[in-house]
């Protein structure tokens, strides 16, 4: 079974709230992203999104964006990611992996994807393709990886409904018009949408963009199966980047996971 | 606003395989809402007349199709005519298309107007149309544009705009898109995103390349009119491609006429560093478009390289790639330096300041005049005069100012 749909349905059967992490693959060098993934686990994290650098990341605030261009100037590609991902299976064999990307990478590296080689990668989340499609729409085959898709304050309810039966894996919520990283959540509109995203879907919806304290994580958990975390993380990565010293890291994110349970 | 027989983007916003909507999922109604709002108004009367008769008092159109006789008799071959959007009210063909969409964005009641420029063009046409309508309007632009293009900045900033310098990437168009994408799914419900090439997400290719038709539209008339047949060839320069996309559209079913595409060939198309990705590129998606791409072997965006800002970008639009690849259009590169060359040649033989990206459409002419005869008719679109690019060439001329 897929890491990731076993992970949520194990944590719903236990009425726990998932915590999803973000990084970015290379940021700053692989051997740190791998030592991150690790301390991710061990401090609490339930599944961790890589994301995948990419020049025009329209999605990004400026935080991971700069991450995205550290990432870069290490020359960092997807091939690169997926041996990456081996040298992190060799000690961790069941945290779910996410690649977070955008379309243009993706396409560009079919065979890759397609092998996914021992099933490393459990799913892939393209930012810039509609809801409604998934990688199959674009010609990449595989039976290994499921695809999550996105739905935003912004989707109108019919489409609601036709991308939360598309997802497979978890609906990633985004709670707020903006890029990563904004701070405008409004929690009216956030429980109301994911109650219709629950109508219809049949996998757990997570919710991500915009959750930067504890108390923001508290919130968006009451209304959803999990939460995702990004640019907080990626930040701290941003000014530890030269001592690699990540305590602070292991401390929110203990932080964050207390306050969803 | 006609349009042509090949009825083309298909209804996903498709020509042929390239086009399409690769947005983030907030902008996915925005761009419903605004093709439902397009398909109802453009066969409007009351709209069309807006259009057409803003396009008359507030623009100046028609602009004239002028014959080019010392450049006719430089070639000594076919008559060279000129498509003079240089003459439009902010001096380019891309007033022509903030017009139709400020029409839009005020039917849409959105309050806030924002758009992306490259050579400063555009940020100059929707700063005005926004000053027109007193809405609010900000524009991204590339910090190193915003240096080589210092006059449109300030033009801008007169015309009661904020101009945002864009420092991320490569600090050019593209990334100036990439911010006002993000502004865009920030602000998406109180803001309409005026694109100013037949690039992005479906419509916008569709709005666009129809607004700038009434180039084409016109080149039809005055053809007729000025020498009784149909062009043998119509040269334009492509960036983003909206120029030539609205001289082009109407033609598409008429064979007789040659289309052709001139891409900025940087330091020539061979080195690597140019900004010519049909001419030099492979299909990837880029600022919501499948089409051809300027990237390298590990599927990211490559750094483009010309003279010319408006140029500078390494995508290009959807239905110029559809064009090339079906075999109807033809496209060309020119390097900095043969665009150099045009630029002075026609300021001194014509008495025309052509801007940069337009002497890109110029230089072709040197292999294109000598495959015609003194039958031949082959039309220049003029789509901007080059006050602009002064400080440019200046530079590279060593002459300080």
């Amino acid at each position: 079974m897929n890491r990731l749909t076993e992970t949520l349905a194990n944590l719903k059967q236990q009425n726990k709230k998932a915590l999803v992490a973000y990084l970015v693959a290379g940021d700053p060098d692989i051997e740190t992203t791998i030592d991150l993934m690790h301390l991710f686990v061990e401090a609490g994290v339930d599944a961790i999104e890589i994301g995948v650098p990419f020049t025009d990341p329209i999605a990004e605030g400026p935080v991971i964006q700069r991450a995205h261009d550290r990432a870069l100037k290490n020359n960092i590609s997807l091939k690169d990611i997926y041996s990456m991902v081996e040298i992190f299976r060799n000690k961790d064999s069941s945290t779910p992996l996410i690649l977070m990307g955008y379309l243009n990478t993706f396409m560009f590296h079919k065979k890759i994807i397609e092998e996914n080689k021992n099933s490393a990668i459990d799913s892939i989340l393209v930012v810039d393709i509609p809801g409604e499609l998934n990688l199959n729409d674009y010609g990449i085959k595989s039976s290994s990886i499921n695809t999550i898709s996105l739905i935003s304050p912004t989707t109108k309810q019919d489409r609601i409904e036709s991308i939360a039966k598309n997802s497979s894996g978890f609906v990633y919520y985004v709670t707020l018009r903006g890029v990563t990283g904004a701070s405008n959540l409004d929690s009216n509109e956030i429980s109301n949408n994911v109650n219709e995203i629950k109508k219809h879907a049949s996998v757990p919806t997570l919710a991500g963009f915009g959750i930067k304290s504890a108390s923001d994580a508290s919130l968006l958990s009451k209304h959803s199966d999990g939460i995702i975390i990004g640019s907080s993380i990626v930040q701290m990565i941003e000014q530890n980047s030269v001592t690699k010293e990540f305590d602070r890291i292991r401390e929110y994110i203990t932080e964050i996971k207390q306050a969803i349970s | 606003m006609k349009t042509n027989k090949q009825n083309l983007p298909d209804k996903n916003g498709f020509y042929g395989d390239f086009g399409g909507k690769f947005v983030p999922e907030t902008l996915m109604y925005a761009l419903e809402q605004l093709e439902t709002t397009y398909t109802k108004l453009k066969d409007n009367n009351e709209f069309k007349e807006k259009f057409y008769s803003d396009l008359s008092e507030f623009v100046g159109r028609p602009s004239p199709l002028y014959f080019a006789e010392r450049l006719t008799k430089h070639y000594g071959t076919g008559s060279i005519w000129l498509k003079r959007e240089d003459l439009n009210h902010t001096g380019a063909h891309k007033i022509n298309n903030t017009i139709g969409q400020i029409l839009l964005a005020k039917y849409m009641g959105k309050k806030r107007i924002i758009a992306e420029t490259g050579a400063g063009q555009h940020g100059v046409a929707t700063a005005a149309v926004a000053a027109r309508l007193g809405l609010e309007c900000h524009i991204y632009m590339g910090s190193e544009d915003v240096e080589r293009q210092s006059l449109n900045v300030y033009r801008i900033k007169l015309l009661g705009a904020h101009v945002h310098a864009v420092n991320s990437g490569s600090a050019t168009l593209k990334d100036a898109l990439n911010e006002a994408l993000r502004d865009w799914v920030t602000n998406v419900d109180n803001t309409y995103y005026i694109i100013g090439s037949v690039t992005g997400p479906h419509p916008y290719p569709m709005i666009v390349r129809d607004f700038n038709s009434v180039v084409g539209e016109e080149l039809i008339s005055q053809s007729k009119e000025l020498f009784s047949a149909m062009p043998d060839a119509i040269v334009a320069c492509v960036g983003g491609g909206s120029n030539a996309m609205g001289a082009f559209y109407p033609f598409i079913s008429m064979n007789e006429t040659r289309l052709i595409g001139v891409e900025a060939g940087g330091e020539g198309v061979e080195t690597g560093e140019h900004a010519a990705p049909l001419n030099d590129g492979i299909p990837g998606v880029l600022h919501g478009a499948l089409s051809y791409l300027m990237q390298d072997e590990k599927g990211q965006v490559k750094e483009t390289k010309s003279v010319s800002a408006g140029l500078d970008y390494p995508g290009v639009g959807p239905e110029h790639s559809w064009l090339k690849d079906s075999g109807r259009a033809e496209y060309v590169a020119v390097s900095d330096d043969e665009a150099l060359r045009a630029f002075h040649e026609v300021s001194e033989l014509e008495g025309i300041i052509p801007a940069l990206e337009t002497a890109h459409a110029f230089a072709y002419l040197d292999i294109l005049m000598k495959e015609y005869d003194s039958s031949a008719n082959i039309i220049v679109n003029l789509s901007g005069r080059g006050d602009k690019d002064i400080n440019t060439v200046a530079e590279i001329d060593g002459i300080k100012l």
